[in-house]
């Protein structure tokens, strides 16, 4: 989990408006293409290659060091206290305003798959929002979590402290395909 | 692989004939998505450097929430291919990126003196170019129907720098040491 990154990757320092603006687009280049990149590597293994899905797994961990790069660049990792502030804004933001608008815009224009992607999406950071506003009260107190698993959906990202249920409340997936972290 | 079961795919979203809106609902989504997960595995690893192992693993387990997500929005959006065209998209960004994109913001942040940001550009550039080659080959050989060799992939995990086959002993990009590579 801890990388041994911390000691050389570039530091924060006081950017130009034009530079930031340039390492916030960059950033989200890189995040983005990351995101293709798992996706093509599990596409690449169902097409039986499995080195290239190895060559797009090995390449998205790429593009997540220049993401991190990039972001530490503009002092966008702070204290898990601050972190943690910040997730929950980010979470906020997409259940309060982004999320209900895309999803009145598709179901306005009969996108049905669009509706069940973003309904799957909009559920779960519902459970994120909640567990980092719990999580952050405890780390104010000097508290770490306890041990208990975390569990994700694989399908549609639903996210639980403590045991899987049997099946998905939110896409009806079997409780057992649930990664625990 | 669960991921592959039938069972499992009936239940992702498919890709659909997409409105304008939508699609640029949907395409904004998935930017926030990925841009999520790449956040929550940095707080993770910033809990772990504080004694903080549950928190960490707690932005480790959402990181991975939102990966699900963006990759829903993703296939909704028609963004997976069959690998040999994966292979052309991924070119296709890594060129914009070496020709276009990196070269105008390293200039930028040379002209306003932004070392750390300079270096940050740096250190993508080169690994693009990496990236880059390995993708048109890749291709290749997918447009054979053939896979690539069985060789092992090598990424620093300071720089991003890219490299099939043995490891150098430090990195010709950022000089870290051949312990800093994930081996994959």
């Amino acid at each position: 989990m801890a990388e041994p990154f911390m000691n050389t990757p570039p530091k924060p320092e006081r950017l130009g408006a034009m530079t930031e603006e340039n390492l916030k687009a960059a950033f989200a280049g890189e995040s983005q293409a990351s995101q293709k990149y798992l996706a093509f590597a599990v596409r690449a293994g169902e097409e039986g290659y499995p080195n290239v899905a190895r060559l797009f797994a090995a390449v998205a961990f790429a593009e997540s060091a220049h993401a991190r790069n990039h972001l530490n660049v503009m002092g966008g990792i702070g204290s898990t206290a601050d972190n943690l502030k910040a997730a929950f804004g980010g979470e906020s933001f997409e259940i309060s305003e982004m999320y209900p608008a895309y999803s009145a815009v598709a179901k306005m224009q009969g996108n049905a798959e669009a509706v069940t992607s973003i309904r799957y999406a909009l559920a779960a950071e519902k459970d994120h929002q909640a567990i980092y506003e719990a999580t952050g009260k405890k780390v104010v107190g000097g508290a770490d979590l306890d041990a208990t698993p975390v569990r994700v959906c694989p399908v549609c990202g639903h996210t639980i402290v403590g045991e899987a249920p049997d099946e998905c409340p939110v896409c009806g997936t079997a409780g057992q395909f649930f990664r625990s972290f | 692989m669960p991921e592959m079961s039938e069972e499992y795919v009936k239940r992702l979203p498919k890709s659909e004939e997409l409105n304008a809106m939508t699609e640029q609902s949907l395409r904004a989504a998935f930017a926030g998505e990925s841009q999520a997960a790449e956040k929550y595995v940095v707080f993770a690893a910033q809990a772990e450097e504080e004694g903080l192992p549950n928190i960490a693993k707690l932005f480790a387990a959402i990181s991975f929430a939102e990966t699900r997500h963006a990759r829903n929005h993703w296939r909704v959006l028609g963004g997976i291919g069959k690998t040999a065209d994966n292979l052309q998209t991924a070119f296709a960004g890594e060129s914009f990126e070496i020709e276009e994109m990196y070269p105008a913001y390293a200039e930028i942040a040379k002209l306003q003196a932004n070392k750390e940001a300079s270096r940050s550009i740096r250190y993508a550039l080169k690994a693009e170019e990496d990236h880059k080659r390995m993708y048109a080959e890749a291709r290749q050989a997918a447009l054979r129907g053939k896979d690539i060799a069985d060789q092992p992939v090598s990424v620093c995990t300071i720089c991003g720098h890219t490299v099939i086959g043995d490891l150098p002993d430090k990195c010709p990009v950022c000089a870290a040491a051949k312990e800093y590579y994930r081996t994959f």
